[in-house]
């Protein structure tokens, strides 16, 4: 700050430090002014469902479990199944078709003549599928979507005529907190009908643009990023954003203005 | 689960040593008579022998041990070929995790340094730990005044610990799907 450097550097005497002082402000319009502080959230849905594992892995899998298979300890079968009940010989027959499955069709241990069928009788034993709906129709405000993936929430601003994709934002009050900031931010921009927790005080990342209020090019608005999760709810468009969607990282290098994705692309997960 | 280099190795235990292993079997070996086939059983499953006079380290096989495993396992040099691809894709991953994180902790630090230089007192403010368990004044008064769910929901979020909603991923999605209808 030259302004502040000229006034240490006047003399001591009083008249003097006011004479700097007086001249200190007459600079002031043409110091670098301090950047406005905006905070921005980047709001993440963690993963509901466990990765796909590959061919390779499932195959290595199932490799090491046809030799635990063979390997194991005695499993004690008389403790878990009475002697002759119907349930041990439901359970006999399930295991011929594993050990059939696991060694080969001619891998005979023992022969057994049981021919009743049982029926099971479970009711809810179907679990929900883990491609849902919302991967068919691929509606990107659908947050079942990509149970394996991060989803992270983009929002559309539409005002002063630009109209691109970008991290909900708002500004810093003088006073208030980041992660304060962040949090009433985000229920202004995205209404309150999710239940969300910002991980903690620090940001992850900042993107530094010019203010779109001035033209000064000395102007710069810093944006802080901070980690957000959603855990329930769903966004809200209001007169701030007009739409909004939940996307992969991926998806947002294709929607989203090259710079920015270049500043803020290394806060996001990949998986 | 790696099988022996060799089936016939043995792994004896020194048949003098008084290890704590004892303990665990001293009820194995008791022959009792059988007034409660019930209790032998459990007996049997609860203590399993440890006394090492067969050929397997672990325990009693099954009886075609060798026939299954020349089932199992193609060769010894494809088994290790496996091992070693298993391995491998192990390190992959792993580099891969390790890069993303150091990317994402060289934009936090990025971050801090920026805050740093703008804004002492918010740094400041940001860098400060908080302990979990302590409540400021002014959070003592403001949950005086508050009641119900907005006191609830005061009380559930601590600063400095994970929330309790926060779920691990399973293999198949929760059968109602995402809870969009959430009041605060």
């Amino acid at each position: 700050m030259s302004a502040s450097v000229f006034v240490k550097r006047c003399q001591v005497g009083r008249h003097e430090q006011r004479l700097g002082q007086n001249f200190a402000r007459s600079l002031a319009t043409h110091a670098p002014q301090k950047p406005r502080l905006a905070v921005a959230v980047v709001l993440n849905r963690a993963p509901i469902i466990a990765k796909t594992p590959t061919k390779f892995e499932r195959a290595f899998y199932k490799y090491q479990a046809r030799i635990q298979r063979a390997l194991h300890n005695p499993f004690p079968y008389d403790f878990y199944f009475k002697p002759g009940s119907i349930l041990e010989q439901q359970f006999n027959k399930e295991e011929r078709i594993r050990e059939r499955k696991a060694f080969g069709k001619d891998f005979v241990t023992e022969e057994s003549s049981s021919s009743i069928e049982v029926e099971r009788t479970d009711e809810d034993e179907v679990p929900a599928p883990r491609r849902t709906s919302a991967d068919e129709t691929k509606d990107v405000k659908d947050l079942n979507r990509q149970g394996s993936r991060n989803l992270y929430l983009l929002v559309r601003d539409s005002t002063n005529g630009k109209d691109e994709w970008r991290f909900p934002k708002g500004n810093v009050e003088s006073g208030e907190l980041l992660h304060e900031a962040a949090r009433k931010q985000l229920t202004v921009q995205c209404g309150d009908n999710m239940n969300t927790w910002i991980v903690g005080r620090r940001p992850i990342g900042f993107f530094e643009e010019q203010s779109g209020i001035s033209t000064d090019p000395l102007l710069t608005e810093k944006t802080f990023f901070l980690k957000g999760h959603i855990f329930a709810g769903q966004a809200q468009t209001q007169d701030s954003i007009s739409d909004f969607a939940w996307l992969t990282k991926q998806e947002i290098e294709s929607r989203v203005p090259k710079d920015y994705w270049l500043g803020t692309k290394d806060m996001l997960s990949d998986l | 689960m790696r099988p022996p280099q060799s089936i016939t190795a043995v792994l004896r235990t020194p048949s003098s040593s008084k290890s704590t292993s004892r303990i665990f079997t001293r009820n194995a070996g008791r022959k009792v008579v059988a007034s409660d086939p019930q209790n032998e059983i459990l007996r049997r499953s609860l203590y399993p022998s440890n006394i090492r006079n067969k050929e397997t380290p672990t325990g009693t096989w099954r009886p075609d041990v060798m026939k299954a495993l020349r089932r199992a396992i193609p060769s010894k040099q494809a088994h290790e070929t496996i091992e070693r691809a298993w391995l491998l894709h192990e390190r992959h991953m792993r580099w891969k995790r390790n890069e993303e994180a150091e990317r994402k902790f060289e934009s936090m630090r990025r971050a801090m340094a920026e805050l740093e230089k703008v804004d002492p007192i918010l740094f400041k403010e940001a860098n400060r730990v908080e302990d979990p368990r302590k409540r400021t004044p002014a959070e003592v008064e403001l949950s005086k005044s508050l009641r119900g769910a907005p006191k609830k929901a005061m009380e559930s979020r601590l600063p400095g610990l994970f929330p309790r909603e926060m779920r691990l991923p399973t293999d198949t999605p929760p059968r109602e799907g995402w809870v969009y209808n959430w009041r605060p």
